[in-house]
């Protein structure tokens, strides 16, 4: 195996190790476990950072140089670091860690996917025609940080509704430690603004990207479709928060229904009948 | 009723309906193939179930009138809603704010409220000039013992929804004026030849061009591991013979003339009219030949002249072929050389018995064989035009500007009154804000601590 793609699956077992430690954290209610929580994230986050550029040199010494981001398994890895990115900042922002248990697991999820399955080929691949555009680079970007972020609004869902069963007196360290519902609230919603904006820059650099590649910056693809769905249950769900008393429960519900589809236009799309798919 | 209809138009609830429903729409038209896609695939459905998908126009679900009028219903939605709001935050940006003493300061919580000891000198005048220096439309007015000030900040930020949503419309608008104006065609051309006509994708027609369109090469190279890495075409475009403009085109760097924009959409072969044969006279050696199509060409012996009169890439599902017509005096023999004869022997033993036109020796002593056609590049040419692709993107930039306007911005309002009450001076602040109430506390916090530093 070539040293980049080693030293990412070697960030799969501490991106393991930090969830493992924040999920530690919440049940047993010790802040004890918080501290090397965040370090080994950012120390998973940093040997990411070195390996996709190791991986992006490789690729010019193989003389075919582009960023790593054009196929499914690089695509994973970068999903996998904008979560990690977008929790660190948003930890430090808050100056909490209850969201680690809920967030960092996908980011384990999603590169272990890229190292361990059999069907996530890790060679560094040339570009075909069709992808050697900088606008691809910039719509790959702006994607997955939406993605990322919708990630993240997926969790605070998740914690939302755990958080719902709470019985209030006499419950356990884990439920003391979950954020107030206002608070999950209005966590979710920042995180779905930033999600909706980047959704909205990804399909607009797609469109862009399509315009150049394929003649047309709009064809109904069942790609640019699904991202089109997902775009509008988020913009429905905005406009939901409008009226009185559809935040809260609904809301976080809502925000899995959105993962859901986020998801599907990241990988269900390669079960449909269409005409180009990449990723 | 004029009422009602209007309150239904402009409601945020039709809003969620619809994007709900359109979002359901699209996924329907995910999982049904759509328009050519329908073709290949509609053999697995029962008849029954076809009539129906056709009657609703699901085969091209995007274009269909059901699709197109929920689209129109949102767009006529956002138009009433925003009609409904407009004048409401026009109002609030063109109206001076109001000074009301007291109604902001009910139920204010005491942390909203700071004493300080004495008369400080100037107080009054502090508050007004930390007021002027950081907020907009800063108000005072003089109470009998005291004053109560009024500013704000960050009002245009009732305006990003505005922005977004006008270029919503903005974004629909020119699709609409793409779809009814703009063309989307094809065309394939191969090396040296020169075309004006397309043919149009959706109407499957035909359309002439202003000017003609030439393919001077075209070129495909790979990478070592056999993955294609560039496809070229070298075009020309002419007008009335002379050329105007030349360029290679490129995957991705589409070239636009006359408003028409062409893309390199795919590529492939067609046999030239080159073919290289081998001769073999009796039992000698094989004697290499390249002829072209037509071009009569002279066996050994004087009076034979042999000519390819037909190239076929692929005769009756047998291979490259080409017809050879063999003239000497008073006679004339036609009969196909095949390029993979001895597997077509093998599939089919006794074919050249039973069809003595498919037998290369059938001019002794003469034996021929094909081994290669001359074969030629076509490009393939997507040619669309989009007049509407300008108004999309500008819908599509403001989109964002609205969004960042609404998202990080917000409408904070202060009220602030100051009162002297018994050798003490009283301050307190009020304020909402549309959005962000963790920024606004933040914010006040950092007033009352400027305030509270004020002394003497
Ligand atoms: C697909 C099209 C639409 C997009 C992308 C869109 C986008 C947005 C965004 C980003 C906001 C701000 C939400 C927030 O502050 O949390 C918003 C607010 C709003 N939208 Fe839309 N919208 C769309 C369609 C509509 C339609 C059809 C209506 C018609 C009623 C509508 C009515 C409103 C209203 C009333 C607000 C609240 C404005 C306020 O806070 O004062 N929107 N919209």
């Amino acid at each position: 195996m070539v040293l980049n793609t080693t030293m990412l699956s070697w960030v799969t077992f501490i991106y393991f190790g930090s969830a493992v430690l924040y999920i530690f954290r919440m049940v047993t209610g010790k802040e004890f476990w918080g501290p090397p929580a965040t370090y080994t994230a950012l120390i998973g986050l940093l040997a990411q950072s070195t390996a996709l550029v190791l991986r992006w040199i490789e690729s010019y010494k193989m003389g075919i140089g582009h960023a790593p981001l054009s196929n499914l398994y690089e695509s994973l890895i970068f999903f996998s670091w904008t979560i990690v990115l977008l929790y660190l900042i948003i930890e430090w922002r808050i100056k909490s860690r209850n969201l680690g248990a809920f967030v960092i697991p996908f980011a384990f999820i999603a590169i272990s996917y890229a190292s361990f399955s059999p069907n996530v080929n890790s060679r560094i691949q040339p570009l075909i025609p069709a992808l050697q555009s900088n606008w691809l680079i910039c719509h790959v970007i702006t994607c997955f940080f939406g993605y990322a972020a919708l990630t993240i609004a997926c969790g605070l869902g998740l914690m939302y509704l755990i958080k719902g069963l709470d019985r209030g007196e006499g419950s356990s360290a884990f439920f003391k430690l979950l954020p107030n519902r206002d608070i999950l609230d209005e966590l979710s919603y920042h995180s779905i603004v930033i999600g909706f904006i980047f959704l909205t820059l990804g399909i607009i650099t797609g469109s862009v990207w399509a315009y150049s590649a394929w003649g047309s910056y709009w064809s109904w693809d069942p790609k640019e479709t699904w991202s089109l769905i997902t775009w509008l249950i988020y913009a429905a769900m905005l406009h939901s928060r409008l009226i009185g008393g559809w935040r809260g429960k609904r809301m976080a519900i809502m925000s899995l229904i959105g993962f859901v589809s986020v998801l599907f236009t990241y990988f269900g799309v390669n079960l449909l009948p269409g005409l180009h798919s990449y990723f | 009723m004029r009422k009602t209809i209007f309150s239904f138009l402009s409601s945020l609830k039709l809003t969620i309906t619809l994007l709900i429903i359109i979002a359901g729409a699209s996924i329907l038209g995910t999982v049904i193939p759509q328009q050519y896609g329908a073709e290949g695939a509609i053999h697995n459905l029962s008849p029954g179930l076809i009539q129906l998908f056709e009657a609703l126009q699901l085969f091209d679900l995007y274009h269909s009138t059901w699709f197109i009028m929920l689209m129109s219903l949102l767009s006529v939605n956002l138009i009433a809603c925003s009609l409904k709001r407009f004048p409401t935050s026009w109002k609030l940006f063109r109206k001076t704010p109001s000074l009301d003493a007291d109604r902001p300061f009910q139920n204010l919580p005491p942390e909203r409220v700071i004493t300080i000891e004495g008369k400080p000198h100037g107080l009054i005048d502090t508050v007004e000039s930390l007021l002027l220096k950081r907020y907009k439309r800063v108000r005072k007015k003089e109470l009998e013992r005291g004053a109560v000030f009024y500013g704000e900040k960050g009002i245009y930020s009732r305006f990003g929804v505005y922005i977004t949503h006008a270029s919503v419309l903005v974004v629909i608008a020119g699709a609409i004026v793409g779809s009814l104006l703009g063309f989307d065609a094809f065309v394939n051309l191969a090396e040296g030849e020169s075309t004006n006509t397309v043919y149009v994708t959706r109407q499957k027609g035909i359309k002439q061009l202003d000017f003609t369109l030439r393919c001077d090469t075209f070129s495909v190279s790979f990478y070592d591991n056999g993955m294609p890495k560039e496809y070229r075409s070298q075009l020309s475009f002419l007008k009335d013979n002379t050329v105007i403009h030349q360029g290679p085109l490129l995957v991705n760097h589409p070239i636009t003339f006359d408003g028409i924009r062409f893309y390199q959409a795919s590529y492939g072969t067609i046999p030239g009219d080159e073919v290289y044969l081998s001769i073999r006279k009796g039992n000698g050696e094989a004697v290499a030949k390249t002829v072209k199509l037509n071009e009569p060409f002279l066996l050994d012996d004087e009076d034979t002249r042999s000519e390819v009169v037909r190239i076929e890439e692929n005769f009756m599902s047998m291979g490259p072929a080409v017809l050879l017509e063999i003239k000497s005096p008073g006679n004339s023999t036609r009969f196909w050389v095949f390029k993979y004869i001895e597997r077509i022997v093998e599939r089919f033993p006794g074919i050249l018995e039973k069809f003595p036109k498919f037998n290369p020796g059938l001019v002794k002593p003469y034996s021929f064989s094909l081994d290669r056609i001359e074969s030629r590049y076509y490009t393939g040419l997507q040619v669309s035009r989009d007049p509407g692709v300008y108004t999309v993107a500008v819908g599509g930039f403001f989109i964002i500007i609205g969004f960042l306007i609404t998202f990080f911005g917000s409408h904070r309002r202060f009220w602030i009154k100051v009162e002297e009450q018994g050798g003490r001076s009283r301050i307190s602040i009020a304020a909402t804000s549309t959005k962000d109430p963790v920024g606004l506390d933040r914010e006040v916090q950092h007033l009352i601590k400027h305030l509270s530093l004020v002394r003497d």
